[in-house]
């Protein structure tokens, strides 16, 4: 190696940069640790209070802040692409927790700042010792007289020769310093990019990777818990095989792994949640809980064996699960009315497209068969006249007569139909005047009570109507009454349609007009009630919503 | 006899101009809207105004609430209102005030044009013209004893005197003679328990009021 490779790390900015880095590890490994430190003891001693929702938040935040100081020193000083994801936000403490815990981010930053500690501190502190112990060496020509160093008991450096003997493994070790300064910065580099960057990267993966990274993952761990209960075990063969002590490590570590694995057995099969009838969410808690409660028993049962304290960490559990369990049933329960409300909507959606094609078919229909052919035949009348005006005034002016009534005809047909569509009344005086106006050409006697302090929304208004008047054509037609109830009444967001009659009963609640009418009532989001016994009477009944 | 006409279809505005004046009505104007006629009536002071009930902008009652307010603001004007279709209750509305000079009828009348003519006149002069569908109504809404123990004569006399009609109009329409039909008059008047009154709008008040059981 030339002389300017060997020495070109010290001419590197980069060199220093790395250098400062190493040395933040001392006080931020320390406040990561310290951070790590008080959020596992808290979440852990507080697991079965619900404070444990609140917990995570306050430690995610505190790991971001940390996570962000070193995601910013990590770019700054060793240009990492290092930009950790903005905490995930939700709706309510319980989705915002839920969020924190799950975000893979979280865990990164997590394993980031313990690395940083755990391998950051030692390094920092070796490669500060050997710099320093270096240029100690390098130097020590000029201070020997002053440092009095003594190597052994009757060897001190208290010579220039002595001293000059020291300048090489000054430098050497000054060199390697240097020079090792680029692996570790290709080291934190990359643990930052990996671990501090957002996870952009990782959702891109399809679910088939995903998946076998998940079983990767679950099976080095499974691997790491084998291999250190080995080992544990093996160090208790090998030393005292008094107590057996290597429990307590194992159970420890099973703890982890438990969850680990039942939080990878849910991700891969679904069925397992729905065999719970739980949310994805509600089935790791209970698994969680399980883990926790099979935990401390395995601790009672390791110790003392006496009195049965895990009952106390049971009800802990029991409890925050208990009510998530409430919430999620309580949803469950909602979100069931809701399907059940889309249901309904749907074929009462149907039913009113149903009624307004068959009433424009009728439209089509009436206007067909009466106006158009009335029309037809008052321009016959009218052209015949015109023929015989000059032979036959007399026979002209009969036909003009017909021709005229005719016309008259036509008109009571076309308001006959636009009544049936809408009648006028109805919008200009609302629905007291036109039930009132219906009862009058009602052949039976009507009785009338409408109560309305102010008008309900037209197309109640318009269904209300309909009601009364299919309800009074009934009547006529089949009932045998000799009179007619009609009640309206307004009461707390609905409008309550009542036509009675005194008649012989035995209604088809699936006929034709009033399966139309339900349509009508049902579109609204009302709903329509027959009564009518053989012998009588009759009853329908009609309530539409409107809001006031 | 001066006329405003307030129909916002120009067809049958152009065709009611032209019966009118065919038959010796002055039309001194014809609009469009419920505001333009309260405006030409208070500039032509005419002696009737000929409106339609559905009139623009919200094509519902404008030509019934223009006509109250002709009612109230220019009394000297007869107003008679036609509409595509009645109701008893607007016959009602516009009879409220009690004053003469007020007619509703449906359009179809008007292509019975002597009718037709004679009820604008009638309601010009300070009668009445109320369409026989609203008698119609009110006698299928009026079961009462009394009336049910009328002669079939007698309502077909009740009837016109409803509709606003004299007894020599009466007695022409029934092919009877004056006398007869004042001797109906008086039976029925008596059997519905009703003072004889002097004017003939009085008298269609009168039976109005009886058949909508007032």
């Amino acid at each position: 190696m030339s002389v300017p490779r060997l020495l070109a790390p010290f001419a590197r900015a980069e060199s220093y940069r790395t250098l400062v880095h190493l040395a933040t590890a001392v006080p931020l490994g320390t406040a990561g640790l310290v951070v790590l430190v008080t959020g596992w003891s808290t979440t852990v001693s507080l697991a079965f209070t619900p404070l444990v929702v609140v917990v995570p938040l306050a430690f995610r935040a505190a790991v971001g802040v940390v996570a962000q100081a070193e995601a910013a020193l990590a770019r700054g000083l060793l240009g990492a692409e290092a930009r950790p994801p903005i905490v995930p936000a939700g709706r309510g403490l319980w989705d915002r927790a839920r969020k924190a815990v799950t975000d893979g981010a979280f865990w990164r930053q997590q394993a980031y700042l313990a690395l940083r500690w755990l391998i950051g501190f030692p390094l920092a502190v070796g490669e500060l010792s050997l710099i320093g112990g270096s240029l100690g060496a390098l130097a020590l020509p000029v201070y020997y007289p002053w440092s009095d160093l003594q190597i052994a008991s009757d060897w001190h450096v208290d010579t220039l020769p002595r001293a000059l003997a020291f300048v090489p493994a000054g430098a050497l070790g000054l060199l390697a310093a240097a020079h090792v300064l680029r692996p570790l910065r290709r080291l934190w580099r990359s643990l930052a990019e990996s671990l501090l960057s957002s996870d952009a990267v990782a959702m891109d993966v399809s679910p088939e990777v995903a998946s076998h990274r998940r079983r990767r993952a679950l099976a080095v761990h499974a691997g790491a818990f084998g291999g250190l209960a080995f080992l544990f075990i093996v160090i208790w063969a090998l030393t005292s095989r008094g107590y057996f002590w290597p429990a307590w490590p194992v159970v420890a570590l099973a703890l982890p792994l438990a969850i680990h694995g039942w939080a990878v057995l849910l991700e891969e099969r679904p069925a397992v949640s729905r065999t719970l009838r739980a949310t994805p969410t509600l089935a790791v808690h209970e698994g969680v809980s399980a883990a926790l409660f099979l935990f401390f028993v395995a601790v009672w049962a390791l110790g003392s064996r006496g009195y049965f304290w895990p009952v106390w960490p049971l009800l802990g559990l029991a409890i925050p699960l208990g009510i998530h369990a409430v919430v999620v049933f309580a949803r469950r329960s909602e979100s069931g009315e809701l399907t059940r409300r889309i249901r309904t909507l749907e074929q009462t959606r149907a039913g009113a497209v149903d009624v307004q094609d068959e009433e424009l078919r009728r439209i089509e229909r009436d206007l067909h068969d009466g106006a158009q052919a009335r029309l037809v035949a008052l321009g016959m009348s009218i052209g015949l006249a015109e023929q015989k005006l000059r032979t036959d005034p007399h026979g002209a002016q009969e036909l003009l007569a017909e021709a005229r009534k005719g016309a008259h005809e036509a008109l009571e047909e076309l308001r006959d139909l636009a009544r049936g569509i809408h009648p006028p009344v109805l919008t200009d005086r609302g629905l007291g005047a036109a039930i009132a106006t219906l009862a009058d050409r009602s052949v039976l006697p009507v009785t009338v009570d409408v109560e309305l302090t102010e008008r309900p929304p037209a197309v109640v208004e318009t269904a209300a109507y309909f009601v009364v008047a299919e309800a009074l054509a009934n009547a006529a037609k089949h009932s045998l009454a000799t009179s007619v109830t009609v009640r309206i009444r307004r009461s707390a967001g609905t409008l309550g349609v009542e036509v009675a009659d005194d008649g012989r009963g035995g209604a088809d609640a699936g006929g034709h007009g009033l399966t139309g009418l339900r349509q009508r009532v049902e579109a609204l989001d009302g709903t329509l009630s027959i009564s009518s016994p053989e012998g009588g009477p009759t009853t329908l009944m009609a309530e539409l919503p409107c809001a006031s | 006899m001066r006329v405003v006409i307030a129909e916002d279809l120009a067809l049958l505005r152009d065709g009611l101009m032209r019966l009118l004046r065919d038959n010796g009505f002055d039309v001194v104007d014809a609009v469009g809207d419920g505001d333009a006629l309260v405006h030409a009536v208070a500039r032509e002071h005419p002696d009737i105004a000929i409106v339609d009930i559905r009139l623009p902008p919200t094509f519902r009652d404008e030509g019934l609430r223009a006509a109250l307010e002709l009612r109230a603001r220019a009394p000297e004007t007869a107003v008679l209102v036609v509409s595509q279709y009645v109701e008893h209750s607007y016959a009602t509305e516009l009879l409220a005030d009690g004053r003469g000079g007020v007619g509703y009828l449906l359009k179809d009348r008007i292509m019975n044009v002597d009718d037709f003519v004679d009820a604008v006149r009638r309601v010009g002069s300070g009668g009445t013209a109320i369409d026989p569908d609203v008698v119609a109504q009110l006698f299928s809404r009026r079961r009462s004893e009394p009336v049910d123990r009328l002669t079939v004569r007698e309502r077909e006399v009740l009837a016109l005197m409803a509709e606003g009609r004299s007894n020599a109009a009466i007695a022409e329409r029934l092919v009877l003679t004056v006398g007869a039909v004042e001797k109906h008059v008086a039976n029925i008047l008596a059997k519905l328990r009703l003072a004889p009154s002097q004017s003939d709008h009085r008298r269609v008040l009168a039976v109005l009021a009886y058949l909508q059981g007032e």
